[in-house]
């Protein structure tokens, strides 16, 4: 952004900005110097700081209620330390400590089972009304809950991934930098697959794990959107539908060079779903030269 | 440090952050409770993925996915319930002296905030009542800075729209737009 004069529409972003103690350096600079000849914006100005403040003077910041957290710290407590009673007499009591940690997953979810499922039925309609949009854009419907457990677990790596901003473990655009780096990881040789011309533009990689083992995740960008494409061998998957929405992420299927490839973003489903074929496709036509 | 440790050092410190961010996002106590749960366990589930300082912002990453979740399958029950009836009687139940002195207006502006949509009503909450930094909101919120900014502005517009604060309305006709 160029320094210099900031105009009216330029300085109402940046009063915002500058209230939420975001502006620095030149955009200051520039925001104090605009302000200081614009009674308009100056009234602006404290507008936003006035508002903020009865915000935060009148709009309660809710606590959790004590018997939230100690339910919670409860239910933690009780899960941890109940997993290694229960997996047998007189283990060792140094796996047990390690074992403690695993087993109070399942534990955890159990717990959890029985409201999830008053909710899934709560939401049984809303799903339906879903796939029936996107059954309108693709011709394959998949019910949201319906038992595809893998897309379910692609979602959720996608999101762990994301929201830690770690998405890419090994960041390269170049295909034969990554997939050296993947094979050393796995125990089966994920094809890596540059398109050109495409605004899916490849960024790295990571390894997660998808159906309790070790999968490759190609991580590709589409405009602002990052795109996890999990790739396994063909042999550890079942078949399941092309298209598949879960928690509002658009989950894509293809098939080709011998692995499954699925695509997981926030990107409208037939955008996903050519993507993925085209990945699969060019996977399979490079296949004979490439090995 | 076990998972346990991790836990409850980094992720139940931020149950108070993660409690106001489901309050807010499902304007009930009680339904804000159960996503808290949900979330509780998500997070166990991804523990291996909390990296060192990040904690608040991914939990309350959870937390948002937990809600919107949540709010998908129960949109038909929301939809009967309607909104301002809920936030009235959740200031009356939960936040005791200093609010209750100025309950008036303390319902009139929670009101207001409840009513806004989502995507402008969590990028507030985390904005003026987390806290968070744009860096943080755009992750919690998977949008990119840019889209934190218009969004903030446009909820603030829409705040300041609203009757009781008047005060602090937008001015009518300035030279900008």
């Amino acid at each position: 952004m160029s320094a210099g004069a900031m105009n009216c529409a330029e300085a109402v972003l940046a009063i915002g900005a500058w209230c939420d103690g975001e502006l620095v350096g030149d955009a200051a600079a520039a925001l104090g110097a605009h302000v200081a000849g614009c009674a308009a914006c100056r009234a602006e100005q404290a507008a936003l700081v006035a508002l903020r403040d009865e915000i935060r003077a009148q709009a309660p910041r809710r606590v959790a209620p004590p018997a939230l957290r100690a339910r919670i710290e409860a239910e933690v407590a009780r899960a941890f330390a109940d997993a290694p009673a229960a997996a047998g007499p007189a283990a060792a009591p140094a796996r047990a400590a390690s074992a403690g940690a695993a087993a109070a997953l399942p534990r955890l979810r159990t717990w959890w089972t029985r409201e999830r499922r008053r909710w899934f039925a709560a939401g049984a309609l809303a799903g339906a009304s879903l796939a029936v949009v996107v059954g309108a854009l693709t011709g394959v419907v998949a019910r949201h809950w319906g038992g595809d457990d893998i897309a379910v677990a692609a979602v959720d790596s996608h999101i762990a991934a994301t929201l830690g901003g770690h998405t890419i473990t090994v960041a390269s655009s170049d295909r034969h930098q990554i997939k050296p780096w993947l094979s050393a990881r796995l125990d089966y040789a994920a094809p890596v697959v540059e398109l050109a011309d495409s605004p899916f533009v490849l960024a790295g990689a990571r390894i997660d794990r998808l159906g309790g083992r070790p999968v490759a995740t190609l991580v590709y960008r589409y405009r602002l959107h990052v795109i996890d494409v999990f790739v396994r061998p063909l042999a550890d998957a079942g078949d399941a539908p092309a298209v598949t929405m879960v928690r509002g992420f658009t989950v894509a299927r293809a098939t080709g060079a011998g692995m499954e490839w699925r695509a997981v973003a926030d990107v409208d489903a037939s955008a996903l779903a050519a993507f993925v074929e085209r990945l699969a496709s060019e996977a399979e036509a490079a296949q004979p030269a490439g090995r | 440090m076990t998972d346990r440790a991790l836990f409850e050092a980094q992720v139940l410190p931020h149950l108070d952050a993660a409690y106001n961010l489901a309050r807010w996002l499902t304007r009930d106590p009680h339904d804000a409770e159960d996503v808290v749960q949900e979330a509780c366990v998500r997070a166990l589930r991804y523990l291996a993925s909390l990296r060192e300082g990040g904690a608040r912002a991914w939990f309350l990453t959870i937390v948002r996915h937990a809600s919107y979740d949540w709010i998908e399958q129960h949109r038909d029950r929301d939809r009967d319930g309607g909104d301002g009836g809920v936030e009235v009687a959740a200031d009356a139940e939960s936040e005791p002296a200093q609010i209750a002195e100025r309950r008036g207006e303390s319902r009139a502006l929670a009101q207001a905030i409840a009513a806004l949509e989502l995507p402008f009503r969590e990028v507030i909450v985390l904005r003026e009542l987390e806290e968070l930094s744009y860096k943080e909101i755009a992750s919690v919120a998977a949008i990119p800075i840019g889209t934190v900014m218009s969004r903030l502005a446009r909820a603030r517009a829409l705040l300041r729209q609203s009757p009781v604060l008047h005060a602090i309305a937008p001015r009518r006709s300035g030279g900008e737009r």
